[in-house]
């Protein structure tokens, strides 16, 4: 296969197959988790303002008095990344002209150069934040294969789409072929890997601050 | 495997609802709760960090509720959990936990690990690995009434004792009296001074109150270590005296987690709600407070501060009232750093203090209740709990650190304006 | 004069000065002092029963005796060893007896109060029931010490 093949291929059947698998994954993982149900609270709530589910989705977001200081990498490296990436996906022509093929939406886009900046900026995070959890005691003891693997899955579109765009080491066919695989690949594993999060993330939130909500404190 | 280890494992399969099937789905690994967790903080090390508390749990939920982990165990890929991995989780799970909660205001996915550590302790509990001390308490609360064997007449006694020092009745069993105090056993036997200021407290406020024979005892010990039927037994006697003497309020007193098992578990136990409310005592006293039926005199003079206890603050939502009521009698209250919800927790609480081989632990993690100590630099210690009290002056001690520790509901006590039969005897005393 | 009832024990003690306070209170305690074998209690008692101790003397003292006192807490669900217990309270009518008056408030109804619920320990530890004589005792303790 040559890499015009290769790359008609990731674009026909292999996002067919990658966003078949995501699609029925994500249902079926939130069906899994979200069926399960939970008994209710025969207690009598204290209600508070500022205390409830829809609070804490938003307010998780923040970090808690103390917590930067204790682990600052995990809190700058985490937002720098994860706003890039959401900046990146979402904010890239290329990338909306393609949702805009598969779903009709689509919405201005930044300048590429913005794109490229927040790009290097995400990938040098990215790095900070795998170092970190390397070095940490706890971020090691806690980490498995997964977490080594679902970085990659993360980094390698991030690195493969920079790369095309910049023309960088390798042909552009096979950048651009290598970036849609390694997409794919994020997609095909997100919904039964840890980076499920990004779907179940909101949920644990909600009843985080449901539970504690009742008791009347805002969490 | 043996029977209750398989009894074990499908406790645990029941206990897996939406929430911590969601809570396992969210974890990344960040390691922000061991940074919430003073077990960790203060011993550095990470087996520690809370959600690996939860391993046994969470394998559990792999291989019962995911795709890819069922998948593993039909193909008898997956590793079924074994006596001898919960074995060695005894100690992270209740030598080096107290369900202090601290963990679960932390978590950026929003994970409520304390929740979860609850319901781990239920399976533990069944296949048999609960800690020796705390499996004896609760036997012995539902045999005898009290996790500490203390029996009626030790509170009959001890009554005797309060009536004498304060001068004032103790009602035992008062049919339609607004409030039914309940105690723990750890003020029966240590702290009797608390009878003696609900006695004070309730003449000034001119409220009608009542201790119940056959259900003194706040304490749930089923609670700490995860046996919800134990714990039913428990709440199902207080909820029986509470409507035979046709109460309105039950009150709970200074102990973490009997606030806890009574409010926020207790109807779910019995499977209904309750027909009488719940407070704690602080809630009452600021209610009293508020109604300007407290009325006060004198302020210390020192600086103190307030230990918020897990159970009540963070866990029980009484965040307030012991600011206002602190502030009614202290000139110079400091909070300390992390105060309210967030504070941090004397280390003892959820069976740990009964558990002697979490002994060494729990003063190791005291360093960081020391540490808050020290910056407020406050004279006295205020809080709400006996367990805490107890355990704070040993960590004190400990650290050869000479602070006072006083329940809050005593310090309100003393400083009441004082009675018409105590200005008598003054007078009397002059002449 | 003759004390019947804790009314007029109670402010009878109120009466005493701070060193005469010290000295009833260590004769309460001495009189429960057998259930306790802890020789940092034992020192408090002994010190306190003299009159000329020093301030500095006090302090060493109260802070063993202090240690005795935390060292003997039931823990929160332990089993209640009523003998046990009964050391904690003589500890604690130890450490009042060493007590600086500043701090300590009402120290000789304290002290009492605290031996009569160790003697209330021993007896339910010898499933005596609750039921003892250490009140009227103290009355008549305190009763020698004014006629004197």
């Amino acid at each position: 296969m040559n890499e015009l093949q290769f790359l008609t291929w990731v674009r026909g059947p292999g996002l067919d197959i990658a966003l078949s698998i995501f699609l029925l994954g994500v249902l079926w993982r939130l069906a899994e988790i979200y069926t399960l149900g939970r008994k209710a609270d025969l207690a009598a709530p204290r209600s508070r303002p500022g205390a409830s589910g829809w609070h804490t989705i938003l307010r998780r977001s923040l970090p808690p008095p103390g917590m930067v200081k204790r682990s600052p990498v995990s809190y700058i490296g985490g937002y720098i990344f994860h706003v890039g990436l959401a900046i990146i996906v979402f904010l890239f022509v290329p990338h909306i002209k393609l949702i805009e093929s598969l779903t009709g939406l689509a919405w201005p886009g930044l300048p590429s150069q913005v794109i490229d900046a927040v790009t290097v900026v995400t990938l040098a995070a990215m790095v900070v934040v795998l170092v970190d959890r390397i070095n940490k005691p706890v971020k090691r003891y806690l980490s498995t294969f997964e977490d080594y693997f679902t970085w990659t899955l993360t980094f390698l579109p991030v690195l493969t789409g920079y790369l095309a765009v910049k023309h960088l080491f390798l042909p552009y066919t096979t950048l651009l072929a290598l970036h849609i695989l390694t997409a794919e690949l994020l997609l095909i594993f997100l919904p039964f890997t840890k980076l499920f999060h990004a779907f179940t993330a909101w949920g644990s939130r909600w009843f985080n601050g449901d539970i504690n909500a009742k008791k009347g404190v805002p969490v | 495997m043996t029977a209750s280890l398989e009894k074990g494992i499908n406790v645990l399969k029941e206990v897996i609802d939406a929430p911590i099937a969601s809570f396992f789905a969210s974890c990344v690994h960040c390691g922000l709760c061991a940074e919430a967790c003073l077990f960790y903080t203060e011993s550095g090390d990470p087996k520690y960090t809370p959600i690996h508390k939860l391993e046994p749990l969470r394998r559990v939920y792999e291989q019962e509720y995911t795709l890819l982990g069922r998948i593993k165990k039909r193909l008898n890929l997956s590793r079924p959990l074994t006596d001898e991995e919960l074995g060695q989780w005894r100690e992270l799970v209740y030598d080096s936990c107290t369900l202090c909660g601290r963990c679960s205001l932390v978590c950026p996915v929003g994970n409520d690990i304390v929740y979860m550590i609850r319901r781990l302790r239920e399976g533990m509990a069944v296949a048999g690995h609960a800690p020796e001390g705390v499996i004896g308490a609760t036997k012995r609360t539902v045999e005898i009434g009290s996790p500490m064997g203390v029996r009626w007449p030790a509170v009959a006694a001890q009554i005797k004792h309060i009536e004498a020092d304060t001068g004032l009745e103790v009602p035992v069993d008062k049919e339609g009296a607004e409030y039914m105090i309940l105690l723990s056993s750890m003020e029966i036997i240590n702290f009797p001074e608390y009878l003696g200021a609900i006695a004070k407290i309730m003449k000034q406020a001119g409220k009608t109150w009542t201790l119940c024979s056959d259900a003194f005892e706040a304490t749930n010990s089923g609670i700490q270590i995860g046996v919800s039927d134990i714990a039913r037994v428990i709440v199902s006697r207080i909820v029986n005296g509470a409507e035979r003497l046709k109460v309105k309020t039950v009150v709970s007193p200074e102990c973490g987690h009997a606030y806890t098992a009574l409010r926020w578990e207790g109807p779910n136990l019995i499977g209904r709600p309750y027909t009488f409310e719940v407070l704690h005592i602080l809630e009452v006293l600021d209610q009293f407070r508020a109604q300007g039926l407290l009325k006060t005199e004198g302020f210390e003079e020192t600086r103190l501060t307030f230990h918020d206890p897990c159970q009540i603050v963070r866990r029980g939502g009484v965040i307030e009232p012991q600011r206002n009521l602190l502030k009614m009698v202290a000139k110079d209250f400091v909070e300390m750093s992390d105060p309210g919800k967030y504070n941090w927790c004397c280390g003892g609480g959820g069976g740990v203090s009964a558990n002697e081989d979490a002994e060494a632990l729990r003063l190791i993690a005291f360093k960081r209740k020391k540490a808050q100590l020290e910056e407020t630099g406050a004279k006295t210690l205020v809080t709400a709990c006996a367990n805490c009290r107890i355990v704070l002056e040993e960590g004190l001690e400990h650290y050869q650190m000479d602070m006072p520790v006083v329940g809050l509901t005593e310090l309100i006590a003393e400083h009441l304006v004082k009675s018409d039969t105590a200005a008598k005897e003054a007078a009397a005393q002059g002449a | 004069m003759s004390i019947s009832n804790d009314s007029e024990f109670k402010s009878a003690l109120n009466r005493l000065t701070p060193v005469q306070q010290r000295m009833v209170a260590a004769r309460f305690t001495e009189n429960v002092l057998s259930l306790c074998e802890d020789p940092r209690v034992v020192a408090a008692v002994n010190a306190a029963k003299r009159p000329d101790i020093s301030e500095a003397e006090l302090s060493v003292v109260f802070q063993a005796a202090k240690t005795a006192s935390v060292e003997t807490y039931t823990q929160c669900g332990k089993e209640a060893d009523w003998r046990n217990q009964a050391g904690h309270f003589v500890a604690k009518a130890a450490l009042l007896c060493v007590t600086p008056p500043e701090r300590a408030g009402n120290l000789a109804w304290s002290a009492a109060m605290n031996a009569r619920m160790a003697r209330t320990c021993e007896t339910i530890a010898n499933d005596q029931g609750t039921e003892n004589r250490e009140a009227e005792q103290q009355y008549r303790v305190l009763t020698e010490l004014l006629n004197q």
